[in-house]
Formats: structure tokens, sequence, C-alpha cells
């Protein structure tokens, strides 16, 4: 498995175990289908979660009200390619 | 006081009960409400809150009747590892402390099954029997032709074992409420006073008699 599909499954798993996401399965979650609303149909609540867990995993400290903030949520791959450019580990 | 008449009634347990109970009166042995809870709202809830909002839909199926939820500690576990994580400076989990407020579960119910009747939630102090009761003969009186009072609680951690406060674990019981028929609800004031569990109320209304709350109360 590759550097970018172990990490794809990473974050997979990390989605569904910080958001107790007890019915999903990794394979459930398609890596460009949006995350909020329409798609895995995740709430804002979680999207705080979410942000938690990124700095608690990757050290990665987002500002909740930064337009750009929405566009790292869109979908998995944007939370990947957000992990991959700023992780601090 | 007026004529409380309890129509049915629902309970759960965690843990096995340790008394008989009629399979009707034993939401482990009724089949759960159709639809289920939605996926995403039900991971929301512990054990607990999930069959309080299973027993609230099976007392009432069409979402009439108003409701009273009593609970003394309400999601204590939750409530202890939020207060542990501010202690060590750790950030709270934003679902957890969404979910601190002692009205979330019937938030959540009432998302859920689309319910916008009256909703309350209560904490007596170890009251909790005699306060849901009064609030439920308050609704009543107002003229609802019945009224759902739920008393739950979870299991309480370790950590609060020192303090010698009663829990029965993790349980609930749901009473449908009335003043045209059921079994007569009589409550006397004796001087004496206890402080009775979910667990305490269900064995009472399976069995019959008297159970001392802050008042002393008895089922016809």
């Amino acid at each position: 498995m590759s550097e970018t599909q172990n990490l794809s499954l990473e974050l997979k798993r990390m989605i569904i175990e910080t958001l107790e996401l007890e019915d999903i399965t990794p394979d459930d979650i398609e890596p460009d289908a949006p995350l909020f609303g329409e798609g895995l149909g995740l709430d804002s609540i979680d999207a705080l979660e979410i942000g938690l867990a990124l700095q608690k995993h990757y050290g990665i400290k987002l500002d909740a009200e930064a337009e750009e903030t929405r566009q790292h949520f869109t979908s998995l791959n944007a939370l990947q390619a957000l992990v991959e450019q700023r992780r601090v580990s | 006081m007026m004529n409380l008449l309890l129509e049915d009634w629902l309970a759960w347990s965690a843990d096995e009960m340790h008394f008989m109970l009629d399979s009707h009166h034993d939401l482990s042995c009724r089949q759960g409400p159709e639809p289920p809870l939605p996926a995403m709202l039900r991971r929301r809830l512990d054990a607990t809150g999930r069959a309080v909002s299973d027993v609230l839909t099976l007392l009432d199926p069409e979402q009439t009747y108003p409701i009273v939820h009593a609970s003394r500690h309400g999601d204590v576990k939750s409530s202890l590892a939020m207060l542990q994580a501010l202690a060590a400076n750790e950030p709270l989990s934003p679902a957890k402390f969404s979910m601190s407020v002692h009205n979330a579960v019937l938030g959540v119910h009432s998302i859920a099954r689309n319910n916008t009747r009256s909703m309350q939630a209560l904490a007596a102090c170890g009251e909790e029997l005699d306060a849901m009761l009064l609030e439920a003969a308050g609704y009543l009186l107002e003229g609802h032709e019945a009224v759902l009072a739920i008393f739950s609680d979870g299991a309480m951690p370790d950590a609060f074992q020192a303090q010698g406060v009663g829990s029965s674990g993790a349980s609930c019981v749901g009473l449908r409420l009335s003043l045209r028929h059921g079994r007569q609800l009589k409550a006397e004031a004796t001087g004496e006073r206890a402080e009775p569990t979910p667990l305490d109320v269900a064995r009472w209304l399976a069995h019959g008699g008297e159970l001392q709350a802050r008042q002393r109360w008895s089922l016809a």
C-alpha cells in the first residue's frame, strides 16, 4: 500500500472513530464525496470534532472562521491534501 | 391531589433487573420502534439515552403527548470525563460538550422523531419521582389528554462511590399518565423521605403497593 493510500485509510479511521460512526466502514467513505450535508451527512459539531482531531493527530491548527477551512473540509481528498501539506509530525 | 392515572409503562435496565417484570413492560422483550433511530443521531446517545427515546416512542407512537424527562445525574460518565479533560488542560470534545446539557436526550429525540410537542428536562436531587409526577399533573390540568413521564440515569462512575449517591446502574422507566383511565397513583406525606432510583420505581410499578419518595406513593 502506498503512503497516500495509508494516509487515506488513516484519515477514514480517524473520522469513524472520532465521530462514533457506528454503521460506517472505511470503504463507505468515498474520497471525493462531500463529507457534510449530502454524502456522508456530517453536521457542524462533527466539523469541530474533526478540527480537534487534526490538531491532536497532526498538529494542524485551523481557523474555524476562515473560508479556506471550509475548502479543507469538503471531502476526504481535500482533508488528505491538507494533512500532507501541513502535518507537523 | 388530583386523580392521577397510570395508563401504561415501560422499563429498561443495562443490567439484570432482579425482579419479575411482565414482558409487556420490559423494553428488552419488546420490538423496537419502527423506524429505528437514524444512525447519525443515535450515535450521539449512550445506551440510556437510546432506551429513553425508544420507551417514549413505544408509549406514544403518534408523538402526541408532552414529555417530562427526569434524571438525577444525566450522562454523568461524560460529565466526569469532560471535567477530567479540563483538569488535564486537554480540549473538550465538541460533541460531548453539546450533549452535556440536561435536555440533550430530549433534543435528539425531538429531532429524530420530528416531535415538536412540549418537552421538559429536570433534576431534583433524589426527588425526581415526585417532581416529574407533579409536572405531569400540571400538564394534565392544563388539558392535555395524556403525558409521558420518564426517569432515567446512567451508571455511576467509580469516582463517585465515596459520595454515597444512590444509583441503580444504567436504567430508565417511562409512564404514560392521564386523568381518564388506568391505575390510580396516590401520594401521602409521611414525614419520611427516600430517594428511589429508576429501577426502584420499575420494581414498584411491577409489584404494586407503596413506594417512599419525598412523599409515600401508592398504586391502586
